[in-house]
């Protein structure tokens, strides 16, 4: 499956009567952005904001953030069974707005979304304080109850990216980048001598609106299966998720996930990138137990001489992790794990709920128990009102001088398990 | 919790979803639970049935209590 990606560059995003992208400004009519947002009558009203780097703005809750895309050729378009059709994706011509992202933020459950300092000491903990932010704030018609609202936001969110991705449609890419993987058969052809590698993605499935899906289905009603590497990057996994902002994967994360990325750019030299298999992280013993089962058969089916299993989020999803390792390296397969630590705020905790010695090889994205101090800024968008509930923070939180002290598990994106920020250990 | 408790000399029995988990940090006694969000409990029962459940939980927990074990032990 070959996919071109095509890059276009935003340095600048105003607010203006008419839509469009000229000299990589984007223009865009808040009234139209309204009413896609609207649309769904699940939503009482919206505001939208923009935050640029360097800008004295703090945003929060953040639930997730999308970097707009547009299907320009091929089959389907960007999150199919979401807001595109059902199709499969990944192959043709896609262009990707770069430099900038789609931030859905509101209350939706509070103490389970996340902090974007856009300057400061927090800015470096997240990788969004970088692009430049369309932030929507969207408010629930009265007595909507948390998970419809959240399922209105996400989709809200998608309309809008999917709004702004389409402004980009007859535009010429800045840079054109090409992803391609062959078939089996072609690809032991191609590369007899190199090593068969995949990526096994662990998706934040526990339910309660820690939630991820894959062409609309809920993730913890898959088995884990097979995907082209590129289809992640037409939308083809989405977050639902109101979980600890560190550590889970917003879509953006999934649209440019990082070992992806990294995994294609030794293809052909140092390894053969097969595949990216995926699988959850659900609350059921006996359904940890067959996921890993079948991601360590995949494994073996595959003939693969190494995996990289990244986790999403901590707590019991550990033991998923170890057992995905576990089981795969029982099958003769190395494992490289990534994830991140809870080790408490002097870091001399385990790390981690569970262990097992075929973990010898471990990435890690940082301790979440960190605390640092995020001054006041001059800005909120969206409220504070949760900043003492969020995870990670304590009900001294805020302190008198308008300063936070928090953990680093609220910064969204500060401890991600793919390796998306600098973060790391060792 | 469980080992500190043991240490002091009074048997435990550990109801977790998680066995691994209890099997990693040393609990002698286990009993598997329901699933991690309730773990004794199951709200998709209706009252009664879950009643049940629950008593059979407990009761289990109080078996696995008063039995002899020589080392790591599941309850199934």
């Amino acid at each position: 499956m070959r996919l071109e990606m095509g890059h276009i560059y935003i340095r600048d995003i105003q607010f203006a009567a008419e839509s469009k992208i000229a000299d990589g400004v984007l223009y865009v009519s808040e009234e139209a952005l309204k009413a896609v947002v609207l649309e769904d009558e699940k939503l009482k009203s919206v505001s939208f904001d923009i935050a640029k780097p360097g800008e004295s703005v703090r945003i929060t809750p953040v639930k997730d953030v999308i970097e707009p895309r547009v299907k320009v050729e091929g089959r389907g378009g960007q999150f199919p069974g979401v807001i595109a059709k059902v199709d499969t994706v990944g192959e043709g011509k896609t262009y990707a707005l770069k430099g900038m992202a789609v931030v859905t933020a509101g209350k939706i459950v509070g103490f389970q979304e996340g902090i974007i300092d856009m300057t400061g000491p927090g800015a470096d903990y997240t990788p969004f304080s970088q692009t430049l932010n369309l932030v929507m704030v969207a408010e629930p018609v009265e007595g909507l109850k948390q998970h419809d609202y959240e399922a209105a936001v996400r989709f809200a969110g998608f309309r809008v990216a999917v709004y702004v991705g389409e402004l980009a449609r007859e535009l010429t890419p800045d840079e054109v980048k090409v992803y391609e993987t062959p078939t089996m058969m072609e690809g032991l052809k191609l590369y007899p001598d190199l090593p068969r590698v995949a990526y096994v993605q662990m998706l934040q499935s526990q339910g309660l609106l820690h939630d991820t899906y894959v062409y609309g289905v809920d993730a913890k009603k898959i088995l884990p299966t097979i995907l082209n590497p590129t289809e992640t990057m037409d939308g083809a996994i989405v977050s639902g998720n109101c979980v600890s902002a560190c550590d889970k994967n917003p879509t953006y994360v999934h649209q440019n996930n990082p070992v992806v990325e990294d995994l294609f750019a030794q293809h052909g030299k140092t390894l053969n990138f097969v595949c990216q298999i995926i699988t959850n992280e659900n609350v059921y013993l006996a359904d940890k137990m067959r996921s890993s089962d079948w991601t360590a058969k995949i494994c073996k089916m595959l003939d693969l001489d190494g995996v990289i299993v990244s986790q999403e989020g901590f707590g019991n999803p550990d033991t998923d992790l170890i057992m995905n390792c576990k089981k795969i390296e029982a099958e003769g397969v190395k494992t490289v794990i990534i994830t991140d630590e809870y080790a408490g705020r002097d870091g001399k905790s385990q790390s981690l709920a569970d262990a097992d010695v075929a973990a010898n090889a471990v990435v890690t994205g940082g301790n979440a128990n960190e605390v640092v101090i995020l001054p006041k800024l001059d800005k909120v968008i969206g409220t504070l009102d949760y900043v003492n509930k969020i995870a990670g923070a304590s009900e001294d939180t805020l302190r008198p001088d308008g300063s936070l002290e928090v953990e680093l598990q609220v910064i969204t994106g500060a401890t991600n398990e793919t390796g998306f920020l600098k973060l790391s250990a060792r | 919790m469980v080992k500190e408790i043991e240490r002091a000399g009074l048997p435990v029995v550990h109801v977790c979803t998680v066995t691994p988990i209890s099997m990693t940090v040393g609990a002698n006694r286990i009993v598997p639970a329901i699933a991690i969000p309730h773990p004794l409990g199951n709200p998709a029962l209706d009252a009664a049935e879950e009643k049940k459940l629950r008593r059979g939980l407990v009761e289990k927990a109080l078996k696995a209590l008063t039995t002899e074990v020589s080392g790591q032990t599941i309850f199934e």
